[in-house]
């Protein structure tokens, strides 16, 4: 007998059974539990494997890829088989429109320059993210109205351009020198400058900020974009611009729509309880029609409103009516302490709907704010009613070319991926931003 | 309060501008904005298609490019409308468009009740029917009982009810608003026959499968004379859109083409002189210079080049011209143009 301490060591566990582990035991426990339940599965399996089957049998093993028309299409496969030369063909035009085809790097090079405004408000130790926000949703337009329509520049116009322009100079100056040394653009050059105390810091900074107007004034002035007019914009970018537009309007506008609604000033409260009511009531379709066909009547001859602006303002209107009511919805689910709250801190009207409660309100919205967006985003197809060419009357128009004549179904199925991969990216934004800022508050 | 009655007050006087200045003068407003706003229908083959590279071609482009060139001597300053047939209208008396050349039948309610001008016929049309071979119907009277594809929202519809009661036979209707999906769903058998214009039949048959399993029937149960369209109220617009297509009409019939126009000037038949200006101010009437048929002729071509080059026998489109209504009054055919004189 040895002297070692008797020291109790449980016996290993014996493995779980078999059939309860591993993708077996997964399948026993969820697909195949009881008998009714099996029966599901391998009918579930079956109809899946048929319409999954049809699907690629069709978009990719029957389908022909390279035909000079469709009637070749037709001669190799008949109607058994997709024929993406058409959409091939069309791919140009479902993207950019009609727009001239040696104009297009001024679409790609507008929609890099969104990207590369956004890129900071994902970079760590950036501080400056309201600003920069808030110039991508309030500056950008300007500059990339002129990359998309350009045309001759007057002297005001020249002037908003550069502050696009500058704007997104000063986005990435202050971007690196926050990164770099934790200080705003303005900031740095003050320290730099060896500024003595704050108010010749500060004049310093404005100055720096002037001179960057007017270097952007310069670059701006040596641009020049032939114009492109807006009927020969279309297809996906045109169902860009017209929903980025619609959503980044309609978020301010009711924000301010549903504060106005609750307000305790009549006037203020009338209009907007009138305008909400207004365009909430009346189909999007019929606002369209509105101001597509009826607004030049109102006007004086010889004013043309563009048809694109009249449909933009339309939806604009519609979604922040919309918009309007989701705000609100979140403003009454913020309790009254917390209003009472920051009354007792001292805090006025907009500190309050700022700090406390917008902040709060908003983080509860995210899931039907971007439920409302991608819904903006897919009934931007109504325009194609009042003849602009978005990306679903551009994919009709596949089907009418003499050259793809009746080739409908596969445009479709094009811009139904399309249409997927955008609303799914929103959702899947929203998800991820809900879990971000929720973080606090998981139970 | 107050202020609702001002905005009432002021928007009564801009409607008020607006109801008497949309009228005369189309045609300074055109030379004014360096271009003429046409309107066309959403894409549709041989009248107004769009192709892929985003040049719009077919019979009714053509019509816009003709009033064009005669205005400005360049058939490309036109700005193409393409709207939906819902709005068509509104977009024209609303001053957006200047013409209208979209496959537009004329019509007495159209042209008495919608404050419409039809300038004229550019393509005598009709509705058929299109069934498969297979069915061994031959006439349309033979449809009695049939399943019927038809699109809404157009007169097909109407005349198909129309023709039917007329012959005491009955028919189930199948409708959609997209041809397309008419097309699949007569191919799919959804339908025993399929009725549109002709010469729309004629160009969805060309796209079939097999096209020649399936047949148009030979009765067109409706008149459809499609032209262009202004506004009323300008009646030298009306002039100027009615006389290029008579002078594109005329110019076939006394042979002269885009080719030879320039030879033609110097013709001695004085016909032909004053068609091209060389005799006679048809054209000084209307607002225009003289030569203006020599324009329409130089860039986009007479009657018989226009029919040929987008549905004539050699396009995929592929509508006979011999011996139907389109052809030349001398050809048999019903295309008159009143004399340039």
């Amino acid at each position: 007998m040895s002297d070692a301490p008797l020291v109790f060591t449980p016996r290993p566990a014996d493995p779980p059974p078999p059939s309860t582990i591993g993708v077996v035991g997964w399948m026993r426990a969820n697909l195949f539990s009881s008998v009714p339940n099996a029966i599901l599965t391998f009918l579930g399996a079956y109809i899946f494997y048929v319409v999954v089957y049809a699907i690629i049998d069709w978009a990719l093993i029957k389908a022909v890829w390279e035909a000079e028309n469709r009637r070749q299409c037709l001669d190799m496969v008949g109607r058994s088989g997709a024929c993406w030369p058409g959409v091939a063909a069309w791919i140009p035009n479902l993207i950019y429109g009609l727009y001239p085809k040696d104009q297009v790097w001024r679409i790609n090079t507008g929609f890099l320059i969104l990207i590369a405004w956004a890129v900071p408000l994902w970079l760590p130790r950036v501080k400056s993210k309201v600003a920069i926000g808030l110039s991508l949703v309030l500056l950008y337009p300007l500059l990339v109205s002129y990359f998309f329509h350009g045309g001759a520049q007057t002297l005001v116009w020249t002037a908003l351009i550069a502050l696009g322009g500058a704007a997104f100079l000063w986005v990435w100056l202050t971007t690196l020198a926050e990164m770099r040394f934790g200080l705003g653009f303005g900031a740095l050059v003050a320290r730099l400058a060896g500024a003595a105390d704050d108010e010749r810091a500060r004049r310093i900074g404005w100055g720096a900020l002037a001179a960057l107007y007017v270097l952007a004034l310069l670059i701006v002035s040596q641009l020049s974009f032939v114009e492109v007019q807006t009927r020969l914009w279309g297809g996906l970018f045109l169902t860009l611009v017209i929903s980025g537009i619609g959503i980044a309007f309609s978020l301010p506008a009711g924000v301010l729509l549903a504060l106005g609604r609750r307000s305790q000033m009549p006037l203020i409260r009338v209009f907007c309880v009138t305008f909400i009511e207004l365009f909430r009531s009346v189909p999007l379709i019929t606002i369209l029609f509105m101001f597509n066909t009826m607004l030049p009547l109102f006007l004086p001859q010889g004013v043309e409103v563009n048809r694109l602006l009249r449909a933009i303002v339309a939806v604009c209107l519609f979604a922040s009516a919309y918009m309007a009511e989701i705000v609100r919805g979140g403003l009454q689910a913020i309790p009254k302490g917390q209003y009472e709250a920051a009354a007792a801190m001292g805090l006025g009207f907009w500190q309050s709907t700022s700090l406390i409660i917008l902040p709060q309100a908003l983080r509860i919205m995210i899931p039907s704010i971007v439920g409302n967006f991608i819904g903006l985003f897919k009934d931007t197809t109504l325009v194609s009613i009042i003849g602009l060419f978005d990306l679903l009357s551009m994919s009709r128009a596949v089907g009418e070319d003499t050259r793809w004549l009746g080739l409908f179904i596969e445009p479709f199925f094009f811009i139904t991926l399309i249409y997927f991969v955008f609303c799914f990216l929103m959702s899947q934004y929203s998800l991820n931003l809900e879990r971000r800022l929720g973080e606090g508050q998981r139970r | 309060m107050r202020i609702g009655v001002s905005l009432l007050v002021a928007a009564a006087t801009i409607l008020g501008v607006a109801g008497t200045a949309s009228a005369q003068q189309t045609l300074q407003q055109v030379r004014d904005r360096g271009s003429l706003n046409c309107q066309v229908g959403l894409p549709t083959p041989g009248f107004y298609a769009l192709a892929a590279n985003g040049t719009w071609s077919g019979m009714d482009v053509d019509m816009c490019r003709g009033v064009a060139a005669a205005i400005f001597n360049d058939p490309s300053k036109v700005q193409y409308q393409s709207v939906t047939s819902a709005v068509r209208f509104t977009s024209l008396a609303n001053g957006e468009s200047d013409m209208l050349s979209r496959t537009t039948t004329w019509t007495a309610v159209r042209d008495g009740q919608l404050g419409l001008e039809f300038a004229g016929v550019n393509f005598y049309d009709g509705q058929g029917f299109v069934v498969p071979r297979a069915s061994n119907i031959t006439s349309a009277r033979e449809l009695d009982g049939a399943t019927i594809c038809v699109l809404t929202g157009t007169t097909t519809e109407l005349n198909l009810a129309d023709y039917f009661r007329a012959n005491n036979m009955r028919f189930t209707a199948v409708t959609n608003e997209n041809v397309n999906v008419l097309v699949e769903t007569y191919l799919g058998g959804g339908c025993d026959a399929y009725t549109n214009d002709k010469s729309g039949l004629a160009a969805r048959r060309s796209a079939f499968p097999t096209p020649n399993d399936h047949m148009i029937l030979p009765e067109t149960i409706s008149k459809e004379p499609l032209g262009p369209v202004v506004r009323h109220g300008d009646n030298n617009w009306g002039d100027i859109v009615r006389w290029v297509l008579f002078g594109m009409i005329e110019a076939e019939e006394m042979g002269v083409t885009s080719a030879n126009v320039t030879e033609m000037l110097r013709s001695p038949n004085p016909g032909i002189k004053r068609l091209l200006g060389v005799e006679g101010n048809v054209g000084q009437g209307m607002g225009l210079p003289n030569d203006f048929m020599v324009r329409v002729l130089r860039h986009v071509g007479n009657y018989g080049e226009i029919y040929e080059r987008n549905v004539g026998a050699n396009t995929p489109i592929g509508i006979p011209r011999e011996r139907s209504l389109n052809a030349l009054w001398t050809n048999g055919g019903i295309l008159y143009a009143m004399p340039f004189r």
